[in-house]
């Protein structure tokens, strides 16, 4: 399953985080806030209606006509109607709320002798009414209040709250970010360093500085790690040239006295005639056999000895390819450049490279008989070399592990073991990926196998 | 008959390079050390040397200098170690050839063989600056008259270089051109002893204004 990336996921919680946080609080703050203001506002409108309520009623004991314009002064003052009903009748100024406006459920309630309160929705606005009984006159008084101010208040405080929540949700995205861009780093480092040694970087190492104390242990963890790994290598490396160092001296002993022998050949019974050249053929293979395996514990042991040059990717193929044909006493192997290639350069320890070759077209002999072709072509930002043969091709379930040290395909199987030393390929393959490339077993057009080999591209350089 | 010394400490080495070179019609003459290489060589005039580089008392490098210092014959190294560091180092102290063990037998006898029958190219004499090179005479003179010497491995790259006309040579066409070489030839080889003409003929050999490299492409002499 395809995971989605730590940062993000970091990133996501915390925003996400904020939000929830940071909205929960806003609404508890809206509620608490708007109950308590509703709550005050209704205190002092109920204050406000007795008050009118006691004046309304000593009016109507000491002069009742001036009524009307008590009524006036109270609505000029306020922000509010005053509505009375007294002897079933409605007196109100012109210019309040309309005596519809309370219904008649509300009136005769208030009839009874009960104070009321209560929020009521006209027309989409909401309107606080509260209904004071004056029983010694048979009057009501009604005061209905605009709770429109008080509503704007309340929007004002939920757009700002509106806005501290996305704020801090902004800020918590911020913090995500930050928090894990400092989580991932060290992680990012050491992803970094891996792959640095992995491509044989072998000095390589996590800066121990002035990180936290558990990126601090990972940091240790892994360069010491890292310090055995290299030891481990460099020890096993270091054998296996060893080993072959010191079979080069009775080697190179072996190999004169036989050439010596094979000169005096003639002179040999049948039997000492046979029993040379078995000797002789098992010689030559024993030789490479411990050229490569020095060659490859060489590689092993890192990439200092490489001489990379700049070279003209064509002019290094045909010279190589020659000179492996002469060498192994075959025929040339026609090379074809393409119009791209042929201002290609690559960049190769010119020793190596040729050694690459030697490889290929041996390889093609012993299994394919030859190579057919050499070709190189090049785009922007590789060159590919495929050294193609005729033969059986390589089983699709062998095209890796052909590369791998010993290994032993069925053509290897079929031919007897005796014809290479089983390092050839897997030299091959150091060899390119000390210069950067890849190789691959594929099939080629005549049918039989291809070995094809991308190096980068390189740009010639002035001195 | 050309004469060989081969310096080297394996006896089993040693006694089947002796039977080798014996059978191939050399007088044969060896030493286990580099002393003993040394002084043989000055007694005895050899044609070629080969000289192994792990060698107890002075080291092959150092025999190869002292040898060079009396005489310009080619010295051949023989040695198990073959990163360009060594081989490098092996040519710096004045050999001419570097063949890393276990070799074809057939190969260092092919490789020696080139050596001796190695002449100047034959081109006409010619000036470089301050320098006359009469390949006739196999010699490089100052204007002052004082001969410069020349290994005849220098001696040929040179006078190759010159015949050619300005035209520029591969480290392979030099390769097959001074060394002999028409298989796996090193071209460190070449590297090393233009860097060592130069020292000799340059007048600034950081900056050569005759042994010129042409990038990617080779050498050429700028006359």
């Amino acid at each position: 399953m395809h995971r989605r990336s730590l940062r993000l996921r970091l990133l996501t919680t915390f925003g996400v985080g904020a939000l929830l946080l940071s909205g929960v609080f806003a609404i508890l703050t809206y509620i608490s806030v708007q109950r308590l203001l509703v709550d005050n506002q209704q205190q002092t409108d109920l204050r406000e209606t007795f008050a009118n309520a006691a004046l309304v009623r000593s009016t109507l004991y000491s002069s009742p006509p001036a009524l009307g314009a008590l009524l006036n002064s109270i609505e000029a003052a306020t922000n509010s109607s005053v509505l009375v009903h007294t002897h079933h009748q409605w007196l109100s100024t012109s210019h309040g709320a309309a005596t519809t406006d309370v219904s008649s459920e509300i009136v005769h309630l208030v009839d009874t002798g009960k104070t009321l309160h209560q929020t009521l929705s006209i027309n989409g606005q909401l309107f606080f009414v509260v209904g004071v009984p004056i029983p010694a006159v048979e009057t009501q008084v009604f005061e209905v209040f605009q709770l429109d101010r008080l509503e704007r208040s309340l929007q004002l405080l939920a757009r700002s709250l509106a806005l501290g929540a996305l704020a801090t949700s902004l800020i918590g995205v911020g913090g995500g970010l930050w928090v894990s861009r400092r989580a991932v780093r060290p992680l990012l480092n050491v992803s970094s360093a891996a792959a640095a040694i992995a491509d044989g970087e072998l000095t390589t190492r996590l800066l121990v500085g002035q990180a936290d104390q558990e990126v601090q242990q990972l940091t240790e963890s892994f360069n010491t790690m890292v310090t055995r790994l290299v030891t481990r290598m460099e020890r096993d490396a270091r054998f296996a040239s060893d080993v072959s160092h010191e079979l080069r001296s009775p080697l190179t002993t072996l190999t004169t006295t036989v050439s010596i022998l094979q000169q005096h050949r003639d002179e040999l019974s049948p039997v000492g005639r046979e029993s040379l050249d078995l000797l002789a053929a098992d010689l030559s293979i024993f030789q490479s056999l411990v050229d490569d395996l020095l060659e490859i514990a060489r590689s092993d042991a890192g990439s200092l000895a490489h001489v990379i040059e700049t070279v003209p990717a064509a002019e290094l193929v045909r010279q190589s390819s020659r000179r492996v044909a002469q060498r192994l006493g075959l025929a040339e192997t026609p090379v074809e450049v393409s119009e791209a290639a042929s201002r290609a350069h690559v960049g190769v320890d010119r020793r190596r490279f040729e050694r690459v070759m030697a490889n290929l077209i041996a390889n093609a002999d012993h299994y394919a008989g030859g190579a057919t072709a050499v070709r190189v072509d090049a785009d922007d930002g590789e060159v590919s070399i495929d050294v193609d043969d005729a033969g059986p091709g390589v089983p699709l379930e062998e095209r890796e592990s052909i590369f791998q040290r010993f290994f032993r395909g069925r053509a290897a199987h079929d031919r007897g073991l005796a014809r290479g030393t089983g390092l050839g390929l897997a030299l091959v393959s150091d060899h390119v990926a000390a210069f950067g490339g890849t190789i691959t077993a594929e099939d080629s057009p005549e049918g039989g196998a291809r070995f094809h080999i991308t190096l980068p591209r390189r740009h010639e350089v002035d001195e | 008959m050309a004469r060989i010394l081969i310096v080297e400490d394996d006896d089993h080495i040693r006694s089947a390079l002796r039977l080798m070179f014996e059978g191939e019609g050399f007088d044969v003459d060896d030493a286990s050390s580099g002393e003993v290489g040394v002084a043989l060589f000055n007694r005895l005039a050899s044609d070629v040397a080969i000289v192994d580089v792990m060698l107890p008392g002075i080291t092959g490098f150092e025999t190869c200098r002292a040898l060079r210092s009396s005489s310009d014959v080619p010295i051949v190294i023989v040695s198990a170690r073959d990163e360009t560091a060594d081989v490098v180092l092996g040519l710096e102290s004045g050999a001419d050839d570097y063949v890393t063990k276990p070799f074809v037998p057939a190969e260092l006898l092919a490789r020696v063989r080139a050596h001796l029958r190695r002449r100047p190219s034959p081109t006409h004499a010619f000036t470089m600056g301050r320098l006359q090179v009469i390949p006739d005479e196999g010699v490089v003179r100052h204007d002052d008259g004082t001969e410069l010497h020349l290994t005849s491995t220098e001696f040929r790259l040179l006078t190759d270089l010159a015949s050619v006309n300005g035209k520029v040579l591969s480290r392979e066409d030099l390769l097959e051109r001074v060394w002999g070489y028409d298989y796996f030839g090193d071209s460190r080889l070449v590297d090393v002893h233009i860097r060592r003409l130069r020292m000799k003929i340059e007048p600034d050999p950081a900056n050569p204004s005759f042994l010129v490299t042409v990038r990617g492409a080779g050498y050429k002499l700028v006359l």
